[in-house]
């Protein structure tokens, strides 16, 4: 994959629904608009919740990757100047 | 979803969980989020009610395994910490329903602080169930 320049990361391994969703909306909301979070992930659940998470919030996803159990996800903070 | 209204009447531990994390995505989102805590479950909104909650029924006997599955999944295991941390999304207000908070003696006194108000029915019903984008009901 093309290198992506993280701008931060949230470790959300082990925990379940809903805390992947509720750190992944702190996480963004205290971003600014263009920077990049990384999420990695163990709850499967990830899979449907943030893809429609991202159609919903303007926030677009850049890529994902999945090994050994571990989910990580790239995304990038949409917003109006974005 | 810009706003959702939940109705909440099981009061055990593990059938309070549903709608609180409910809550808890959502106001995390950015939903305004509107709770009212119906019959029994009213004495969720005082802390002593709230740390008196427990499993019940069939599955009572598994009360201590499901507080440790809860903190395993990444949520305070206690009601009332959970409370508060939906509340520390700014997106969320839980209101006591005075019918049910005259009948399982809550006032403004044990009422804990996270808790907006005792209101009726009727005017959470029109004001915020109706005018409520998604309205649940547990």
């Amino acid at each position: 994959m093309t290198q992506i320049k993280v701008d931060q990361t949230v470790d959300t391994s082990g925990k379940c629904c809903p805390m992947p969703m509720v750190e992944t909306n702190a996480a963004i909301n205290a971003m600014q608009t263009g920077q990049v979070l990384e999420i990695i992930a163990t709850d499967p659940a990830i899979k449907w919740d943030l893809p429609s998470w991202c159609e919903r919030t303007g926030n677009a996803m850049l890529d994902q990757t999945e090994a050994s159990g571990t989910l990580r996800y790239y995304i990038r903070k949409g917003g109006a100047d974005g | 979803m810009q706003s959702m209204a939940i109705i909440v009447r099981d009061d055990s531990y593990d059938k309070i969980l549903t709608p609180l994390s409910f809550a808890y995505l959502q106001a995390a989102e950015g939903t305004q989020v509107d709770m009212l805590f119906v019959n029994w479950a009213v004495r969720a909104l005082t802390e002593e009610g709230a740390r008196a909650l427990r499993v019940d029924g069939r599955h009572a006997d598994q009360d201590p395994w499901v507080r440790r599955q809860v903190e395993k999944a990444g949520l305070p295991p206690e009601i009332y910490d959970i409370i508060k941390a939906i509340k520390s999304t700014g997106n969320a207000t839980l209101y006591a329903c005075s019918l049910a908070a005259t009948i399982f003696d809550v006032d403004k006194d044990n009422l804990i602080p996270e808790a907006e108000a005792i209101v009726g029915a009727s005017w959470f019903l029109h004001e915020k169930a109706t005018q409520a984008d998604h309205c649940q009901y547990f």
